[in-house]
């Protein structure tokens, strides 16, 4: 199991790299240049020169990516001030790209992880109850439902629920985590959250219920449930004890590829409901031209991306001990 | 079902040779198409569809830049016989901007998904059919793209390139999302790699690109074709978001998104400017889920997940 991880891990860093040359070359060939927001008239050539060799924009591009990605990596080191200088400076306010994500990642986590507990806990008796109860009115219903949840997209689905509950019933607020100078007190954030977890959650249990559901179904089938009914057991029993333990092994699967986007957030539900997290923070970089920001953002949706493939399939070795690495 | 396979080739022997077996035999294509017309859903999600695309392209057609005539005179008006949805907040034609939507937003989602089908079947049947090295190189780059944030970087690559240009977006989406296409076809084609029908083409000596393209390419398209449907979904959503977040086709040029991205501004005096783009992407959304679905159970019936 270790030295699989560790193998995993290893096998990470060529497609890590791949990511890093495919989003550097996008940087790279966008039209227009990193200084020209100094061309002003005031700026004189001499200085805009100055500028072009400070930043290293007159070496070669292979140069240019290979200073870049040497020092992304070198997370740890500091300026004499103690800023963190590794993954360079913000265009828009020229603070310290690593501090400016770090300080994000907490709102981030905290929308995404509530609303993937939500998920799960809706979806799990959801799923389980149109499985058990297969063709019935109940199944149907949740169906109808799931397929209509996915096939909403997520910004109609946030706008609606900011129109229906934050304009129309004034019931929860427009914008933002805290209130503006009140309290940041818990309920205050929760009745912040209660929109944007809603919106994320709704579309995450569409798919889950489904999943969960053709999971349980597929167990419903095997023999040893089959066993455990002709031995006598109550359904309830069977059903819990027997078949939902085996269906939860692929929703584990999904879970771990789930965690991930805990941290690289979701740019659409954040930039809705203003939340502070880092799916705002990319999307504001990208209007802002902010290539350094740009830059570090896809590096985390990237890396996110591989950590959740490979935790996904670590938990599947742990739920399920038939499978061996 | 069942009448489609010969009861009588399985115990042939000399005392029936003369029963003649007069079962019409199908071909492939004639057996999904049976299959594919007894899913009532399937068949509605596709008659749907095909009611869309007809209107898309009719409507803009026949009249022309109609869609972006402003009255001022008659902002918000109600319905009448030439415009059955009513005017929006310029006096712009609900319904034929409605239609000029939906014709620029299919057009999207269909040539994305052409990309998406060139790019995927290119790399995936290269890499299935010649394996070693070129499949490790391959699809060491399949998993790059699919460890790229997409959304992200197709808000990236339009906002960059040309914000509001359907080729950027276009190419945007296209470039990102063959992954699951390109899969599917090396899997396909690492199967088919030693199948008798392909070692016979090949002792027959056919050349790569025929083999390819002839031989292998048609018995990997049925999973393909999945795809594609739900990747035109796809792209008209992903086409809504970047209008909603400010990159999309900007008016006077309509499209789904931009018509929704308008309307938040009068959801309050106005909510069904909002309702029809919205129920049109929907629909749009549901049709090809249910449409993708049909085509799998009847492409391939062992594929059919019960329920």
């Amino acid at each position: 199991m270790v030295t699989y991880v560790i193998r995993r891990v290893i096998q990470a860093i060529p497609i890590l790299i791949g990511i890093a040359i495919i989003s550097f070359l996008i940087v790279h060939l966008a039209p227009g240049s990193p200084i020209d927001k100094f061309r002003t008239p005031r700026v004189s050539t001499e200085q805009l020169n100055n500028l072009i060799r400070m930043y290293g924009l007159d070496k070669s591009i292979p140069e240019q990516f290979l200073s870049w990605i040497s020092s992304f990596f070198q997370v740890w080191k500091t300026d004499n001030q103690g800023h963190f200088i590794a993954w360079g400076f913000s265009f828009t306010d020229g603070r310290p790209i690593l501090e400016k994500v770090v300080e994000r990642i907490p709102a981030t986590m905290l929308l995404m992880g509530t609303a993937l507990a939500t998920t799960v806990v809706i979806a799990i008796p959801v799923g389980v109850l149109a499985a058990v109860k297969q063709y019935s009115i109940a199944d149907k219903v949740i169906t109808v439902l799931a397929t209509v949840g996915y096939a909403l997209p997520s910004y109609w689905l946030g706008i609606m629920l900011l129109y229906i509950f934050a304009i129309d019933l004034n019931l929860f607020p427009l914008y933002g985590m805290h209130t503006l100078g009140g309290s940041d007190d818990l309920p205050d954030l929760a009745w912040h959250m209660v929109l944007p977890v809603a919106s994320l959650t709704i579309q995450s249990v569409a798919g889950w219920s489904r999943y969960m559901r053709a999971s349980m179904l597929e167990v419903m089938r095997q023999d040893y449930i089959r066993t455990a009914r002709a031995k006598g057991l109550p359904p309830s029993r069977v059903i819990t004890k027997h078949a939902l333990r085996n269906a939860l092994i692929p929703i584990v699967t999904l879970l771990g590829l789930t965690i991930p986007t805990l941290l690289s957030g979701a740019v659409i539900t954040e930039a809705i409901f203003g939340w502070p997290g880092l799916g705002n923070m990319g999307y504001q970089a990208v209007i802002d031209r902010d290539y350094p920001l740009v830059l570090a953002f896809v590096m985390i949706g990237g890396a996110m991306v591989i950590l959740g493939n490979l935790i996904a399939d670590i938990l599947y070795a742990v739920v399920d001990p038939r499978i061996k690495y | 079902m069942d009448s489609t396979v010969n009861p009588t080739l399985a115990h042939r022997d000399d005392a029936e040779i003369d029963e003649v077996d007069l079962t019409p035999v199908r071909t492939y294509w004639q057996m999904v198409r049976r299959r594919f017309l007894q899913n009532r859903l399937a068949v509605v999600a596709f008659i749907l569809l095909a009611v869309m695309i007809a209107l898309a392209i009719i409507v803009p057609t026949v009249t022309g830049d109609a869609y972006q005539k402003t009255s001022l005179l008659n902002p918000n008006g109600s319905p009448t016989t030439t415009a059955p949805l009513g005017y929006d907040d310029i006096g712009e034609n609900t319904f034929l901007r409605l239609m000029k939507a939906l014709q620029t937003s299919l057009f999207i989602g269909f040539a994305a998904v052409s990309i998406i089908f060139v790019v995927g079947v290119s790399i995936g049947s290269i890499a299935g059919y010649f394996g070693g090295w070129i499949d490790n190189v391959l699809m060491r780059l399949v998993d790059v793209v699919l460890s790229l944030p997409s959304l992200f970087l197709i808000i990236m690559l339009v906002a960059f390139f040309g914000t509001g240009n359907a080729w950027v977006i276009i190419f945007a989406i296209g470039l990102t999302s063959w992954t699951t296409a390109a899969r599917l076809v090396r899997a396909a084609f690492l199967s088919l790699r030693e199948a008798d029908f392909v070692q016979a083409a090949r002792a027959l000596g056919a050349g790569r690109f025929r083999i390819i393209t002839r031989h292998m390419l048609p018995s990997a398209l049925a999973p393909i074709l999945v795809a594609c449907t739900l990747g035109v979904a796809d792209s008209v959503v992903t086409e809504a978001a970047l209008s909603f977040l400010g990159f999309g086709i900007s008016p006077p040029e309509a499209s789904l998104g931009n018509m929704m991205t308008n309307a938040i501004n009068f959801m309050v005096r106005q909510p069904m400017l909002i309702i029809y783009p919205g129920v049109t992407l929907i629909l749009i959304v549901l049709a090809a889920s249910f449409l993708g679905d049909g085509l799998r159970d009847a492409l391939d019936p062992r594929q059919r997940v019960e329920g």
